[in-house]
């Protein structure tokens, strides 16, 4: 590590991120050192963030956070207040393509150069010159109503047909806009507009403590509520420099994986069940989700492994009683969930409708900077339970399920195994469960903390900055964030009918992305 | 066939209609593992849609407001001109095999012209897809009754159930016609593998994707028709397999009771063999449709063919 950065004229300049190496360069040199990262020595980028720093010393911060094994690497630069400015990554790299945009939008930091520099969060209605990620934009400003133009892409030519679907659809799903360009049936091209319900949630936790934070954290995306809270108490946890105990670190695993399970489950009866109408593994699919809800109910008081992680390790310990409520309980929704899976698998049918469908290719999967079963079905090997080792992991029998082919099926095989991962992490837990308290004090005062989490959809990466005992800065980047661009990769070539396959395969999150 | 025998069948079909979608829906619900709703809901459903105020795009033209009058009169002249409850034929051939495809096919036409006429995406692609159908399933459906009216000499409908029932072993390629005409109710129905009639995902219908725009009395003419067209279906292949018991143009108490009664039960057990097929089988992808009515009409063909060919 210490040798490529030399090569690269970088060194670990500050210790001022706990847990990270973290380099500077000025901000000329900032695209091609990340370039030459990504490019010549194979470090995914894993996030690309802005930061107003103009009160400290009168400029915007840049980060990329990039793996490295086991570590993280920041690379910083400083843009000047008066004229931020700096060349665009995304001519390089494309997965720092809509962090750019973001930027742009938020911080109106501008990328030149940049491939597709439209707005992204910000639609029609936002006036020019809004960036409410400023420090100087009060998160209740009252905008005027505008409409600066926020173009689609088009195809021209005989026969080409512009579907747009949504914002509002047929199921109760949250809102994003979807345009086709279709010859027949076949897709040529596939765009999405999302950010319909921007929550403001970065620009909310700004000034908050810890325990008033937690719950907006827990509300980003609530399918993922225990991820969510988990990286960020980590995150904090190594601001504060404090010690989780090792039974509270069991218990956010055995959490984690329990929503993993929910999840997954979810998601094979709803691909298979809704989207191909074999609807028998929708119905016993929805059922056993809910089994796996209600034992959340009982755990955690809430459907959606919510509360029970909180900075310095869990709010309440789980008493015997619990855990042999989690033992039986998954024990028969696994081996329902098996069955339905082996059945599915057997009908000819239903393989030829998910074999084939929605390839994402392995080379788009590593441009995109694809996440979680999404790229392990495509063939990369990324997982964060190994790859940055958190809470209990590195005791557990892991296995990073991998598939080759990228199609729906690649992308169901992975969940379908990932799922038995579950089952026997949660068990080996239940069986060396350590013995002991479940909380430290936590209060974190000044710094900045990293922490990632590998979510039921993939990597989740929470940057915390701290000033005086309070959030100055929140960056959440969910798993969503990396894999909505993939639908333009993914769709093309299928037909119009196979697309919500394709979705469903994908589950991602509108409201973990529109933060 | 007399005028009272023609207004009892018409009647008894047209309020049976929504028990069959109500029941094929309840046994789909059972055989998933759900409750289900009661059968009857689907006349509650049309009393509400009937009821509601209806909300109709600028750029509509008058195809639009016609098209579900049109459709729900080819579904009524086929319940009431098909030998359902009555082995009477109807009045002036009306009954003939090709009047009723044609029938058919104008229902199909004004649909698709509905689902084009506001200009949307979905209709429009609705259509298109319904077309590609339609222009694979009505050579196959013609060929299948071709076949019946060569064995049985008679091409209207109501004398091809002469050699219905057992009548079937003695003409043993009917019984491929019959599996042709089996597949083709499917597709004509807008059921499993061709359509999914549950769905909620706009970008996969077909029949719902046409009618996305309608709502209110208008939806609920639609949604009556589709209802009746299976129906119909159902009860002509029940009534092919089992010609019995139907009453004649003598009319008697006792004959149109128990012909009532074998109706419903026909249509129980039509929706319940429907509800096993939709729910052990997912939906076939839309570029694989053409195979399954090529396959469909070869089967029309070689039960056409085998019944040209001379046994003795």
């Amino acid at each position: 590590m210490n040798t490529m950065l030399a090569n690269l004229g970088l060194h670990d300049t500050d210790h001022s991120i706990t847990g990270a190496i973290h380099a500077r360069v000025e901000s000329a040199r900032f695209a091609t050192t990340i370039t030459t990262l990504v490019q010549t020595h194979g470090l995914p980028l894993s996030l690309l963030y802005a930061t107003d720093e103009r009160a400290v010393n009168g400029s915007y911060g840049l980060h990329a956070v990039l793996a490295h094994n086991d570590e993280w690497l920041f690379v910083s630069t400083s843009l000047p207040e008066q004229d931020p400015r700096y060349d665009s990554v995304t001519r390089t790299v494309l997965a720092a393509h809509w962090y750019e945009r973001y930027a742009m939008d938020m911080f109106g930091i501008v990328a030149e150069g940049h491939p597709d520099p439209r707005r992204l969060v910000l639609h029609e209605n936002f006036p020019e010159g809004t960036h409410p990620l400023r420090k100087d934009f009060a998160w209740n400003s009252r905008l005027p109503h505008a409409h600066v133009p926020y173009p689609m892409h088009h195809v021209n030519g005989e026969g080409v047909y512009e579907i747009p679907v949504g914002p509002i659809h047929a199921g109760i799903i949250e809102p994003g806009h979807f345009r086709f360009n279709v010859a027949g049936e076949r897709i040529i091209t596939l765009e999405g507009k999302l950010f319909f319900t921007h929550k403001g949630c970065e620009k909310l936790l700004e000034g908050k403590d810890l325990p008033s934070a937690l719950p907006f954290i827990e509300r980003v995306s609530g399918d993922a509520a225990a991820s969510h809270a988990l990286a960020f108490c980590q995150a904090a946890e190594a601001i504060a420099d404090c010690t989780v105990t090792s039974r509270a670190r069991d218990l956010r695993t055995i959490l984690c994986e329990l929503e993993r399970m929910t999840m997954h489950i979810f998601d094979i009866g709803n691909t298979i069940g809704n989207g191909i109408g074999y609807t028998v593994l929708a119905a016993h699919g929805f059922r056993l989700k809910e089994d796996m809800m209600r034992l959340s109910q009982l755990i955690c008081g809430n459907r959606f492994w919510r509360g029970m992680i909180v900075p310095g390790g869990c709010a309440r310990d789980l008493q015997e009683h619990d855990l042999d409520t989690i033992r039986s309980t998954i024990g028969h929704v696994y081996a329902d969930t098996c069955h339905l899976f082996d059945m599915a698998m057997s009908s000819d049918a239903v393989r030829e409708r998910l074999e084939t469908t929605g390839i994402l290719r392995t080379d788009a999967a590593l441009a995109y900077g694809a996440v979680g079963p999404a790229a392990r079905a495509s063939g990369i090997d990324r997982d964060v339970r190994r790859d940055h080792p958190y809470a209990s992991y590195p005791n557990c029998p892991l296995r990073v399920s991998m598939q080759t082919d990228g199609d729906v099926l690649a992308r169901l095989l992975v969940r379908r195994e990932e799922l038995s991962g579950s089952l026997a992490i949660i068990r080996h837990l239940l069986k060396t469960l350590s013995h002991g308290p479940v909380s430290t004090p936590c209060t974190p005062n000044t710094g900045v903390g990293v922490s990632a989490v590998e979510s039921w959809r993939g990597e989740l990466i929470d940057v915390l900055h701290m000033k005086d005992g309070v959030i100055d800065r929140c960056v959440i980047r969910d798993p969503s964030f990396c894999n909505w661009p993939l639908f333009g990769e993914i769709g093309p070539g299928n037909i119009v009918p196979d697309f919500p396959l394709c979705n469903k395969s994908l589950n991602l999150s509108y409201s973990g992305t529109d933060l | 066939m007399s005028l009272s025998a023609f207004l009892i069948q018409g009647i008894v079909v047209l309020l049976l209609a929504p028990f069959s979608t109500g029941c094929a829906r309840l046994f789909k619900a059972r055989l998933q593992g759900r409750s289900g709703a009661s059968p009857f809901l689907p006349y509650v459903r049309f009393a509400t849609l009937l009821r509601k105020e209806m909300v109709i795009a600028n750029t509509t033209s008058w195809v639009f407001h016609v098209t579900p009058i049109v459709v729900v009169s080819t579904s009524v002249f086929a319940a009431t001109s098909l030998p359902l409850l009555s082995d009477a034929g109807a009045p002036g051939g009306l009954d003939n095999f090709i009047v009723f495809s044609a029938i058919l096919a104008l229902g199909s036409v004004f649909l698709v012209l509905g689902g084009l006429d506001p200009g949307t995406a979905f209709g429009g692609m609705g259509s298109s897809r319904e077309m590609t159908l339609a222009s694979l399933v009505e050579p196959a459906m013609i060929t299948t009754f071709a076949a019946f009216a060569v064995v049985s000499g008679h091409s209207d409908i109501s004398g091809m159930l002469n050699v219905g029932g057992a009548a079937l072993l003695q003409y043993p390629s009917l019984i491929i016609s019959l599996v042709a005409l089996g597949l083709c109710t499917l597709a004509e129905n807008a059921r499993y593998p061709v359509d999914n009639p549950a769905t909620h995902l706009e970008l996969t219908m077909v029949h719902e994707a046409m009618i996305l725009e309608y709502s209110g009395a208008s939806l609920a003419l639609l949604e009556y028709a589709s209802s009746l067209r299976l129906t119909v279906f159902s009860l002509l292949i029940a009534n092919i397999v089992v010609p019995l018991p139907l009453f004649s143009a003598a009319l008697s108490l006792p004959s149109v009771s128990v012909t009532i009664a074998a109706a419903i039960v026909k249509l129980v057990v039509a929706m319940l063999l429907l509800a096993i097929l939709e729910s052990s089988i997912p939906k076939m992808r839309f570029y694989r449709m053409q195979e399954y009515l090529s396959v469909t009409y070869f089967i029309a063909l070689a039960g056409l063919v085998f019944s040209l060919i001379p046994l003795s």
